[in-house]
């Protein structure tokens, strides 16, 4: 290995790269701790040439490499699998271009989601998908994701904002996707590259779409005796058509978890759940809509509804969703955060299946989530030193993954397959529906050298998982 | 000619009633006299393998509104129509979301949505669109300014593959990362990847109240920004401007859409009124816009959209008004659909066009698409104009997804 270390400090010098076990202990792993797996290297490129040489040399020795941000990712995306180098992508962090009257900004990768906003605020833009991550995360990694947050209600997530990629590919050629415009000839790669979680090739640049700041905004905070009422009070909202900014629930046990912590917000301790609700747009419209979300409320029961009153009430109710992560990190030594989504209308039921599940394990099953997109986020709080309550961990993960799909959802709203859910893909894709994104992996890299162990299950558990996947492993892939 | 025994050995595998013989119809030079029409996903997948098998190939066919958009086919082909893949089979009115099969009309989805507070988002001009063409074309209206494109509005979709492999990507959730995106591949990919037999689709919320302007001028300065101004207003949902050249002279005329909820609305309009020197017009007046954008080119006309940024609109539209004899502009989408008028069958001066329209297409920072022109006037010419970087990726694609050649064969970018 040691030729590859040489050539890779050739690019982007010694103090560029990383190889000693100590120096690689960090980067074993995102932030699903549980999923680890040794680099041979980390490099860290400051231009689009550099990872190109980067490519080159690893492709020259045989070594797959991956693609990494923050690594706040929560499935395992950035884990460089198969002695995989890391191409760390944190000192290209600079925006090249903000365009205020075109409402476009081109960044490199490595810039940090919320810098974005900061930058783009003096010409009254801000960039909309805001992860909860977003003091940390980088936009390579949302493109990866596919990020969304709390305001992908109203405003869509990575996806809806990208509207051009430079990319490095696997064989190291530079391709230019998408314009600036919008509009694109040909298919949309773009479109196909986004939330494709690293394995087609290196995001080197990206240009997206700024928003204009809503004119006005209110933040209400519906107070509830259940979780059940606070989801049918954000079904009742998604059908009188309101489209609110966002719509997010947390539960008692995260608004006790946050109340014991320094993000406390003055929640009611003895609420079933609180639910966010932010309305934003033209300021003529806010009053009758504030008073309809109300009243929705009040008819699903809600105890107390609050409007905030100012800026700084407002940051008080959103501390309690913002915190909530690490809010929990007082409850236990790890916290594992899941992600799936169910059709809006039937949240109350499927929130409710969740808990139970939660229970019959006996786990610290706790939920804060995306509501308005039905996009749920139980968190089980546990220490891993327990081999047993590990266990259960991963078994109840497995059956809420399973109620959500029972109930026309899918496995991952905002965090991605990556290693931790690639062998559940088998619970909503046929063989023939894999082998399709598998044609797709295979234009942009045939060889799979990019991030690898990613997305696709490993054949022995898609064909028990689904048996319409029977015989996965015997698709031709290359035709 | 199609062979006899092909068709037989066709409407062996879907049924008899399911295959028509006819007189040709011409399709951008190439005599189709044959259309398949599969009752369901699982005859569409049947009538690719026959079809293949056959060693013949097919352009799928919708409402028919866009089928003049793409290079010449370079080998024999029939239609398969998705006219019996129809009607809205899941509507959750709590939830926004519906599934139509691909050959649903949109005024036939969105009636069955409408009464429940929701309407079907899409906008592509053609009384016959239909939610699979619409999709397959990534077709956009004038109200996709408001209501989002179909890339943003197709949640999930089924796919028969060229081999017969029926598929399914995406889910009919809202928010989804589960696995390769393939709906933005399939969305604006004509048919060449696959048959679109169904779709989720997210719906919008029907406005509380909307309202309709129309103002004219009669010079091009200002023009651009005056639409901008009005499609950056909050409650814009649809800007069109029309522009007629007649030598130095030009008609300009103006239509706008707002919706939303009333205050909102009122406010804008007033707005509206005062700074786009606008007066209230009736419903119709986005959707008779919209018509010209339908319409095909004339005999001897050629019709170019042009994708440009949003400040170098007026710049654009200067340049073309020089040469086209009408201009449309979503001003909100930053699109132009310009149409020049050739004097006769001369390929020099349809060098000329194509290259006029390239080099507006890059004033503009943005990229050209012949929609529409005589099949002699296509000879030899990508009509997607250069597809730059990507094409090695685009044939790669089609290498995997269709390597008989046998969907929509060469009339995609790159003439795949
Ligand atoms: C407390 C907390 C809260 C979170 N909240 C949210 C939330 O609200 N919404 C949400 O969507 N996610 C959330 N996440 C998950 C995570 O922050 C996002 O997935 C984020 O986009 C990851 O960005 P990153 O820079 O950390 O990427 P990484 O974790 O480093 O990488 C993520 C993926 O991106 C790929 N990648 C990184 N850079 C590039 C590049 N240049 N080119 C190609 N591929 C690349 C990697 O290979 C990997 O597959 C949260 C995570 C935490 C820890």
């Amino acid at each position: 290995m040691s030729g590859l270390i040489e050539a890779l400090a050739s690019v982007v010098g010694q103090d560029g790269c990383l190889s000693r076990p100590e120096e690689l202990l960090v980067y074993e792993c995102d932030a699903l701790t549980l999923h680890a797996a040794k680099p041979t290297a980390v490099v860290f490129p400051r231009s689009t040439d550099d990872v190109v040489r980067i490519v080159e040399a690893c492709r020259r020795f045989g070594t797959p490499f991956v693609p990494r941000g923050a690594g706040t990712g929560l499935s395992g995306g950035a884990t460089a699998n198969e002695g995989a180098v890391v191409v760390e992508c944190s000192r290209m962090n600079r925006i090249l271009e903000l365009n205020a009257e075109d409402r476009y900004a081109v960044v490199e990768p490595g810039v940090v989601n919320a810098d974005l906003s900061k930058a783009a605020l003096p010409s009254g833009l801000f960039y909309a998908p805001d992860p909860s991550s977003q003091l940390a995360c980088t936009i390579g990694g949302n493109v990866a994701e596919n990020s969304g947050g709390p305001h992908t209600l109203k405003y869509g997530a990575t996806t809806n904002h990208v509207l051009a990629l430079e990319l490095v590919l696997p064989s190291g050629a530079v391709v230019q996707l998408g314009s600036a415009t919008g509009w694109t000839v040909g298919y949309d790669w773009v479109g196909a590259v986004v939330g494709s979680e690293g394995t087609l090739g290196i995001v080197t640049q990206a240009t997206l779409r700024l928003e204009p700041i809503p004119e006005g905004v209110e933040t209400l905070l519906g107070i509830f005796a259940d979780v059940v009422a606070a989801c049918r009070t954000v079904s009742g909202i998604i059908q009188s058509g309101l489209v609110p900014a966002a719509l997010e629930v947390i539960d008692r046990r995260t608004i006790a978890a946050v109340e014991a912590s320094v993000y406390a917000a003055g929640l009611p301790l003895d609420a079933g759940a609180v639910l966010i609700v932010e309305l934003d747009g033209p300021a003529p419209a806010l009053p009758a809509q504030v008073e309809r979300v109300r009243g929705i409320a009040a008819r699903e029961g809600a105890t107390r509804v609050e409007v905030a009153r100012d800026d700084a009430e407002r940051q008080r109710f959103w501390r309690a969703r913002k915190g909530a992560f690490g809010a929990m990190g007082r409850m236990a030594p790890d916290l594992y955060v899941h992600d799936a989504v169910v059709p809006r209308a039937r949240l109350p039921e499927v929130i409710e299946k969740v808990c139970a599940i939660g229970d019959r394990y006996g786990l610290k099953l706790s939920n804060v989530f995306h509501a308005g997109d039905g996009n749920l986020h139980p968190n089980i709080s546990f220490d891993r030193r327990d081999s047993d309550e590990l266990e259960r961990v991963i078994a109840a993960g497995a059956e809420i993954l399973e109620t959500c799909v029972e109930a026309g959802g899918v496995i991952s709203g905002e965090h991605g397959i990556g290693s931790e859910k690639r062998d559940y893909m088998g619970l909503l894709f046929s063989e023939a529906d894999l082998d399709a994104m598998k044609r797709l992996r295979t234009v942009f890299d045939p060889d799979g050298v990019c991030n690898p162990g990613k997305i696709f299950p490993t054949t022995r558990f898609c064909v028990e998982s689904n048996p319409r996947a029977r015989g996965y492993d015997r698709v031709p892939l290359e035709s | 000619m199609i062979p006899r025994e092909a068709v037989q050995r066709i409407a062996a595998a879907l049924g008899e009633e399911a295959v028509e013989e006819h007189p040709a119809r011409e399709l951008d030079g190439l005599a189709v006299a044959a259309t398949l029409r599969p009752a369901d996903g699982e005859a569409v997948a049947r009538a690719l393998e026959a079809v293949g098998a056959c060693g013949l190939a097919a352009v799928v066919k919708g409402g028919g509104n866009r089928l003049g958009i793409g290079n010449l086919p370079n080998r024999e082909a029939l239609f398969l129509a998705t006219e019996r893949l129809s009607g809205v089979d899941e509507f959750e009115p709590a939830e926004g979301v519906c599934h139509a099969r691909a050959g649903t009309r949109l005024a036939a989805a969105d009636a069955i949505v409408r009464p429940h507070g929701w309407e079907i988002p899409f906008d592509a001009p053609g009384e016959t669109a239909t939610v699979g063409g619409v999709i397959a074309a990534a077709a956009v209206g004038p109200r996709a300014h408001g209501h989002g494109r179909p890339r943003d509005l197709v949640l999930g979709l089924e796919v028969a593959l060229a081999s017969g492999q029926r598929t399914h990507c995406g889910g009919r959730v809202v928010k989804n990362v589960t696995g390769y995106d393939l709906n933005k591949l399939y969305t604006g990919s004509f048919g060449s990847l696959g048959v679109i037999e169904g779709a989720w689709l997210r719906l919008r919320p029907l406005p509380e109240r909307t309202a309709v302007f129309e103002a004219s001028a009669s010079r091009l300065e200002g023009v651009g920004a005056r639409g901008l101004a009005a499609a950056r207003r909050a409650t814009a949902r649809a800007v069109a401007i029309a522009v007629s050249v007649r030598g130095a002279e030009c008609d300009v005329r103006f239509a706008i859409e707002l919706a939303g909820d009333a205050p909102s609305v009122e406010r804008d309009a007033a707005w509206i009124e005062e700074h786009c020197d606008a007066r209230a017009a009736e419903a119709g007046a986005v959707d008779r816009m919209r018509a010209l954008q339908g319409r095909d080119a004339e005999a001897f006309g050629l019709r170019f959209r042009i994708d440009a940024l949003s400040s170098r609109l007026e710049p654009v539209l200067a340049q073309l008004c020089g040469r086209c004899t009408s201009v449309l502009v979503y001003p909100g989408l930053g699109l132009l659909f310009a149409d020049l008028r050739l004097d006769r069958a001369d390929a020099g001066q349809v060098d000329s066009a194509f290259r006029f329209a390239a080099r507006s297409a890059r004033a503009g920072g943005g990229s050209f698409v012949c929609e529409s022109a005589p099949a002699w006037a296509k000879q030899g010419r990508d009509v997607f104009g250069a597809a730059a970087s990507a094409l090695p990726l685009i044939e790669s694609l089609k290498q995997r997804f269709d390597p008989g050649r046998i969907l929509n064969p060469g009339r995609f970018a790159g003439g795949i």
